[in-house]
């Protein structure tokens, strides 16, 4: 809501989104960056613009749940690709199994001997019914993930 | 999205849980990303910056040459030695055994001073053991014992033995598996076992032993060390409730017991009072492989030597074949060694006799033992330049498919090839 | 301070039980005599209570020798929660490999997990290299 105050609340549809309600719900997801409303860059929007980025702008090198991959301590075991519900829900025949991914649905994946996190909107942590999920971290044996 | 029947699966040669599931992107003869593959195995597919020069007499040579100089060193030796495989293919490490009758070699791998005991127990079917898929489907009570596999198997817990759902175990780890560890420190393992760590004073493991053997018929237990008995109780009342349990046995308990002794008889007591199997925590890839590849071979499965005799040979074995004692006692006077570095592995005192003596070495990095040899045969990086096939940790055979292309030599062409010089 | 370096550093006996780390075991893949293989291989881990009874702090040098031979490696602490006077761990290394004696009483199987060890003050002396 906060985001949607800021906002033109012009509805012009340059975003490609209907309302600027639903570019509101798009940013809160990473679906949209704050520069694809080309209105904001107008001066008039100049500090609604930079508050804007400051609020979606991730803390360094985490995601917008607040996930952080230490990758200097990762092992890319796995442990929180296999233990994460969410993965085991959505490729129950790959991750959930504990074996490579068969879809492209998981919040976390290894690649190169490091987990890294995709589809961070699907984390249990996030959206309206977000609860403290914890999973990744207590299954983690160096602590190469935080929430911040 | 990416349909997962379209998906070319390479086996990982990092370790000796040859995961199954790793894809790699090429461009070229290059590897680009690797998938699904932990920080060790990674590393070990990226291969090393210092590859295996070809040389004889410190001096660079053709493939042909280095051969043949090769050949002559093991045939003009008495008591040769044929060492490593651990990281070599079956197919190579039966050509080794091949080789090693053909000039009367002892031949020995790094069982011989780590995981042996335990391998023999389970050839000889003195110990109950399984697969990791049983442990994956069925497993409810998993001990780790003696073993980190967090640092030396990075993917056990999460495509094996903890964390995956499997066909009995279908509610996830918290409610279907009980993960124990012990060992003398705190490891990332014992971390992830939380209050399941029991952590017992240096080399009392037998001790401990011999406590569950009594809590486990019944009996109060005790141990000669300070220690909570509720503890021990606790611990083997876990164990007896187990519908299917599994120990992984490493190099701590191993080192710490010395014989299998002790071992068998818990393995006996437990399948008496539940159920339970025990996996040696192997290292190198193949490094079962060459146990049961010699095995098949002798009815032994490390320290034999292959003595001549007019027609053919005979078969010793034992310790005095062992690479520590035919190093100490200088009886060795030239050796092949494959894709090891027993300069590095070994007690430096022992190892020191390496570099007066002949040496072949062939791998595809140079090491410390090939920076002293007489001969040096750069060989395709096996898993990641050549296929074949490999035993493993748990028994199962895996076969494997290059990932790029290489002009090198397999360790098993190469020693085709020594063969036919000799 | 000063008078100190003319003293002989104290000794004290430990246990060296060697493991496995996986950066360490990465770093081998990548080259046996590269920095990083040496950084993370020439390394002891002590109880906190004994680096300073060493005199030393983390990061500092010790000299770790035996009759089998001597090294000197980097001290860091272990951070494990149970204190472990006098039991000390180490990458199992050509580091830790120059400690072990040959002697295997027979079985064929090095004390890799048992190495009886002095341990001293390096007073800053470098990390021992190999080769």
């Amino acid at each position: 809501m906060e985001i949607y105050q800021l906002l033109p609340k012009t509805n012009c549809k340059k975003c490609g989104k209907s309302t600027c309600m639903a570019f509101a719900v798009a940013l809160l997801s990473w679906e949209v960056a704050v520069e694809d409303c080309p209105p904001l860059k107008d001066v008039e929007f100049k500090n609604n613009y930079e508050k804007l980025l400051e609020m979606v702008a991730p803390v360094e090198g985490s995601t917008e749940t607040g996930l952080i991959v230490h990758e200097d301590k990762c092992f890319g075991c796995g442990n929180c690709v296999v233990a994460c519900p969410v993965n085991v829900a959505n490729d129950p025949h790959g991750a959930g199994i504990g074996r490579a991914p068969t879809n492209d649905k998981l919040i976390l994946r290894v690649e190169d001997g490091i987990v890294r996190a995709f589809n961070i909107q699907e984390c249990r942590r996030f959206g309206e019914n977000r609860i403290l999920c914890n999973l990744c971290i207590i299954t983690c044996p160096t602590e190469a993930i935080e929430f911040v | 999205m990416v349909n997962c029947l379209n998906k070319n699966y390479y086996v990982c040669t990092g370790c000796a849980l040859l995961c199954d599931d790793i894809e790699v992107e090429v461009s070229g003869d290059h590897i680009t990303k690797i998938k699904t593959v932990c920080r060790k195995g990674f590393s070990r597919i990226g291969g090393c910056i210092e590859p295996m020069p070809c040389t004889s007499d410190g001096k660079s040579v053709d493939i042909t040459t280095a051969i043949k100089d090769a050949a002559s060193i093991l045939m003009n030796a008495d008591n040769p030695l044929i060492f490593g495989l651990g990281n070599s293919t079956s197919g190579a490490q039966k050509q080794a055994i091949e080789l090693a009758k053909r000039i009367g070699a002892v031949i020995d791998d790094s069982s011989s001073f780590c995981q042996g005991p335990i391998i023999e127990a389970i050839l000889h079917e003195k110990i109950h053991t399984c697969t990791l898929d049983d442990v994956r489907n069925r497993a409810d009570v998993i001990v780790y014992w003696g073993a980190d596999p967090s640092n030396s198997h990075p993917r056990h817990l999460s495509m094996h033995s903890y964390f995956p759902r499997g066909e009995e175990r279908q509610h996830g780890w918290e409610d279907d598996r009980t993960a124990i560890a012990i060992d003398v420190r705190r490891s990332h393992t014992a971390k992830i076992c939380g209050n399941r760590f029991y952590q017992i004073p240096l080399h009392t493991d037998a001790f401990l032993i011999e406590a569950l053997i009594d809590a486990l018929s019944g009996k109060v237990p005790k141990v000669p060390f300070e220690y909570d008995i509720k503890k021990i109780l606790e611990l083997a009342n876990v164990l007896k409730k187990a519908q299917f349990g599994v120990i992984f046995a490493g190099l701590g308990v191993v080192y710490s017991i010395g014989d299998m002794g002790t071992m068998t008889r818990l393995m006996d007591k437990l399948n008496e009072v539940s159920n339970f199997h025990l996996i040696p925590m192997m290292g190198h890839y193949n490094m079962r492989g060459f146990n049961q590849n010699l095995f098949e071979a002798t009815g032994y499965f490390n320290r034999v030597k292959f003595e001549k005799r007019e027609n053919g040979f005979d078969v010793k074995h034992g310790v005095d074949y062992s690479i520590m004692e035919v190093l100490n006692t200088k009886k060795t006077d030239a050796a092949l060694i494959i894709g090891s570095d027993p300069m590095s592995c070994l007690p430096r005192s022992t190892a020191e006799y390496l570099s007066e003596i002949p040496l072949v070495s062939i791998g595809p990095c140079e090491n410390f033992t090939s920076r002293v040899a007489k001969v040096t045969i750069p060989s395709a990086l096996s898993g990641v330049e050549c296929g074949g096939s490999a035993v493993r940790m748990d028994g199962v055979k895996v076969t494997f498919e290059p990932m790029i292309k290489t002009a090198r030599l397999s360790d098993e062409e190469i020693l085709k090839r020594i063969m036919e010089a000799i | 301070m000063e008078l100190g370096k003319f003293l002989t550093a104290p000794e004290y006996g430990f246990v060296i039980v060697t493991y496995r780390d996986i950066f360490q075991s990465a770093a081998l893949e990548k080259s046996r005599f590269g920095e990083e293989y040496r950084k993370l291989s020439a390394v002891i881990k002590m109880d906190s209570g004994d680096i300073k009874k060493l005199g030393v702090v983390e990061g500092d040098t010790v000299v770790v020798k035996n009759a089998c031979g001597k090294v000197v490696v980097r001290v860091e602490e272990s951070g494990y929660d149970v204190p472990h006077q006098g039991v000390a761990y180490m990458p199992n290394s050509p580091w830790s490999n120059s400690l072990v004696s040959a002697d295997t009483g027979g079985t064929g199987v090095p004390k890799y997990k048992m190495i009886k060890v002095m341990v001293s003050n390096a007073r800053g002396e470098a990390i021992t290299g190999m080769m």
